[in-house]
């Protein structure tokens, strides 16, 4: 490699050869046209796109669930839902919201935006997020071709044992909720490696551990936590659960030596990280808008990044607060409970730091700031609640009513929904090149924070005296009733909010006002690209040299040269100090992912069925990895090898 | 900003890199923490079980035999010693000596996959009749997908290797199809320990 300050490729690119190789390189990455180019993209902001789009269509679909929920329950002995019915509607209601928006979403945040953020072409594995999509794709269309035919789980979004065994739960019910979790974990999982080997690997020369920005830490601490909390529920669901019910294998059938509470600890010590796993990239979103509308960096950098890793260490040991109705050792649950209470102080902390931020820039109150101060104001409340059912005896009495609906709801909605809302205000003109309604987004704004409110807030009086969950409705005499209604206005509160939404969407996606590169002079990297990025994303690989590139950069932004513009190639560089190591070449668009994954339905909702299907949805896989392989093995031209005793040696 | 400052060139990198300087290796161990992972999880649950249990395995079940996943426990070491020269082969770019290995570590690890029928038989008992069997079952059974796939991905490789697709590739390639066989190999050990030796001693 040349030295730094070559005469050669020192000094400022002429920009017409920076059009030209900006034009190769776009005959190089675009998609192929038509339909075909559609199903075989690998376009990390393609598949992040649809992921974002998909997983907010879930979030519809999980509200208009709550909505028939609310309406339900909004006056005593309502008929409007039968018990069977609305046992489907909350148990769907639970499982899109959690497995279905609320994971996917994050995860899409992140495979779209980390390798903008990073300086990076693409995700390091391009076919393996194509094929996560189409898994997570054949996984709703299993939930919601069940809750269409009247087949949907019915056993709550965690399926508790022995209720979710044949002998309690007969039918298919149950089998499509493993299997429909069966394929959010494979989508989850290939989500994750691909961020963190991005991250590892392919972030910009000069971006060392320290200048990594906010949001991708968040997304690789949380890519980190998936890879050890998805395994659990997917050997609970899959290979436990599923196994019970599809070949009776006796792993929680107590007469057979099986064991209820085994479900349980392996569910939560998913179930408890999950929650993290949803809440920690909304926080990630948070830092860099009160960054750009505090005008100035973030308060305690390394602060954050020690709060982010510490909750993810302490997510994975507060499971049995989830279990302190259950017969465990005393022992055990104060461990637990002081666990539970730890945990808040690494998030306090960053609360602490955003506050600092804003106490000492000069904030701007734009619609993602409203939903940021919305998220501090309602999720610090949640947080309350939460401390509070870390206490053993008050779990006790809280345990299973609508006061822990009131705390999820508020930790969920303020902690994550809030956050994610700020988030696709702020960087909607990335994704479509056009600004949201500043007027519309604030009346989306206080009509969701008002009725998030007013839903939820009643629920805690409502769980404090004694209306438990999952029930379908309730007697007149209880005097539950104006409080049920009161929630139930707030759900159409919110429901009309997100309408609201919905419509600057609509209106503004092909005809709002154009956006430009960086709109709200904000530091990342992301917003050196056009908005929307290409599908190289950048012409050359940019230079860090700190942790807000663009408000650092006052003239021209430094960039390496040299990579290849007549083939699909990124840039990889040393994993802590970010120097560049390699060129790889990234593969074009395919068909197999997409294959695989509709042999993966095959699979694993054959398997519900009839045993066999397994062994087809094998047979037909092995014809797609070796289409995969035989795609990945194309003979190409001279290669550059570095040997591992360190010798270059160029070979075709 | 529109402009653009030439700081350095990388166009002399290499393009073909071994072991963690791959984006494959990364994407292998990936892969290797989440399935290690899921047979730990796996092999807890199985301890969990057995500590609720009087006898172990429950009567009548009898202690799983030892001979025949022994000698495939014996076969699984040896296969390491292919899949060891094929890694070296591939990282001095050794591409008669890559075929020989490959082809002698795919028929090896087929002929364990082979034996890997005589491990279910040798727990002696049905998946279905009790938790211990369930869980025993699917402990070796999860080992067997990897298996499956880790046999596939070398007879894949051998072949794309004599039919000279990317040759260049394939080096790097076979070391991390190595190193991915080493994980499958090593992983197998603590199951042999506690699912066939384990119901004799605890």
């Amino acid at each position: 490699m040349s030295s730094l300050g070559d005469e050669a490729a020192a000094g400022t690119l002429d920009a017409r050869d920076v059009t030209r190789e900006a034009d190769a390189l776009e005959h190089t990455w675009r998609d192929r046209p038509g339909l075909w180019g559609w199903l075989c993209t690998v376009d990390h902001k393609s598949i992040g796109r649809r992921y974002v789009i998909t997983a907010f269509a879930m979030f519809l679909a999980g509200g208009i669930e709550a909505a028939l929920m609310r309406t339900q329950l909004a006056r005593p002995e309502n008929a409007f839902l039968g018990a069977d019915r609305y046992n489907q509607i909350f148990t769907t209601h639970g499982t899109t919201m959690m497995f279905l928006f609320a994971v996917p979403m994050m995860t899409a945040m992140g495979l779209y935006f980390v390798p903008l953020m990073v300086g990076a072409r693409s995700v390091a594995f391009p076919r393996l997020n194509a094929f996560g999509y189409w898994t997570y794709l054949v996984g709703i269309g299993l939930l919601y071709v069940a809750l269409l035919t009247n087949h949907a789980p019915d056993t709550g979004w965690f399926a508790y044992v022995p209720l979710s065994e044949s002998l309690y739960a007969p039918g298919h019910r149950v089998d499509v909720w493993a299997q429909l979790v069966t394929f959010t974990e494979i989508a989850a999982l290939c989500a994750a490696v691909n961020i963190i080997v991005t991250v590892f690997k392919m972030r910009a020369p000069g971006m060392s551990v320290h200048r990594i920005p906010l949001f991708v830490w968040s997304q690789l601490v949380v890519a980190c936590m998936i890879v050890f909390a998805m395994p659990a529920v997917a050997a609970g669901s899959t290979l436990m659960l599923a196994a019970d019910r599809a070949i009776h294998m006796q792993w929680f059938i107590p007469a057979r030596g099986g064991d209820v509470l085994l479900w349980q600890h392996i569910f939560w010590f998913f179930g408890h990280p999950e929650v993290y796993i949803i809440f920690l990239p909304a926080l990630g979103m948070v830092t860099p808008i009160v960054e750009t509308f505090c005008r100035r960096p973030v308060v305690g950098y390394g602060a954050i990044v020690m709060a982010n890793i510490a909750t993810a260490f302490f997510a994975f040991g507060l499971w049995v607060h989830h279990m302190f109705a259950t017969p465990l050792p005393e022992l055990g649950d104060s461990l637990f409970t002081a666990a539970s209470l730890v945990i808040a102080i690494p998030t306090a902390v960053q609360i602490c730091c955003w506050i600092a931020t804003m106490w000492t820039g000069r904030p701007r109150l734009t619609v993602p700031m409203l939903f940021v101060l919305g998220f501090l104001f309602t999720f610090i409340n949640g947080g309350i609640t939460g401390v509070m059912l870390a206490s053993v005896p008050f779990d006790r009495q809280a345990h299973d009513t609508f006061f822990v609906v009131a705390h999820l709801h508020y930790v969920l909605v303020g902690g994550a929904v809030m956050p994610l809302f700020a988030g696709l205000y702020f960087w909607f003109p990335k994704f479509t090149g056009r600004m949201l309604d500043n007027g519309l987004g604030k009346w989306h704004f206080w009509l969701f924070l008002i009725g998030a409110n007013v839903a939820f807030f009643p629920m805690h009086i409502l769980g404090l005296d004694g209306m438990p969950r999952r029930v379908y409705t309730y007697q007149a005499s209880t005097g539950w009733g104006p409080l049920n209604f009161l929630a139930s206005v707030g759900a159409v509160t919110l429901a009309v909010s997100v309408v609201i939404f919905l419509v600057n969407v609509l209106r503004t996606w092909r005809n709002g006002p154009i956006a430009g590169p960086n709109p709200w002079g904000a530091p990342g990297l992301e917003w050196a690209v056009a908005s929307p990025p290409p599908p190289y994303n950048f012409v050359h690989s940019p230079v860090v040299s700190s942790a807000h590139p663009l408000w650092e950069t006052s003239n021209a932004l430094p960039v390496m040269t040299g990579l290849r513009t007549d083939r699909r190639e990124v840039l990889i560089t040393t994993t802590f100090d970010a120097r560049p190591d390699a060129r790889h070449s990234s593969p074009r668009g395919s068909i197999w992912p997409l294959y695989l994954a509709l042999c993966m339905g095959v699979l694993f909702i054959g398997s519900i069925f009839r045993p066999y299907w397994v062994l087809v949805g094998i047979g037909l896989s092995l014809i797609g990895l070796f289409g995969w392989g035989w795609q990945s093995s194309r003979p190409i031209e001279r290669e550059r090898i570095a040997t591992p005793n360190g010798a270059i040696v160029e070979r075709a | 900003m529109t402009s653009l400052r030439a700081e350095d060139t990388v166009q002399d990198l290499p393009t073909v890199t071994f072991g963690q300087r791959s984006l494959m290796w990364w994407g292998t161990l990936g892969f290797m923490v989440i399935e290690g992972w899921t047979i730990a999880l796996l092999l807890v649950s199985y301890l969990y079980l057995r500590q609720s249990a009087g006898a172990w395995p429950p009567a009548p079940a009898q202690s799983p035999s030892l001979s025949m996943p022994s000698i495939n426990l014996g076969l699984m070491a040896i296969s390491v010693i292919p899949a060891m020269f094929a890694a070296r082969a591939g990282q001095r770019l050794d591409e008669p000596a890559l075929k020989r290995w490959l082809v002698v570590l795919s028929v090896v690890a087929m002929a364990i996959l082979v034996l890997r029928w005589w491990d279910f038989e040798a727990l002696r008992v049905r998946w279905d009749a009790n938790a211990y069997s369930s869980a025993a079952w699917m402990i070796v059974g999860f080992h067997s997908s990897l298996l499956l796939l880790d046999v596939l991905d070398t007879i894949g490789l051998t072949l794309f290797l004599f039919l000279r697709r990317q040759p260049v590739k394939t080096f790097s390639d076979a070391a991390d199809n190595s190193f991915y066989w080493y994980f499958t190999v090593g992983i197998w050990l603590p199951i042999y320990l506690i699912t066939y030796v384990g119901p004799r001693v605890i």
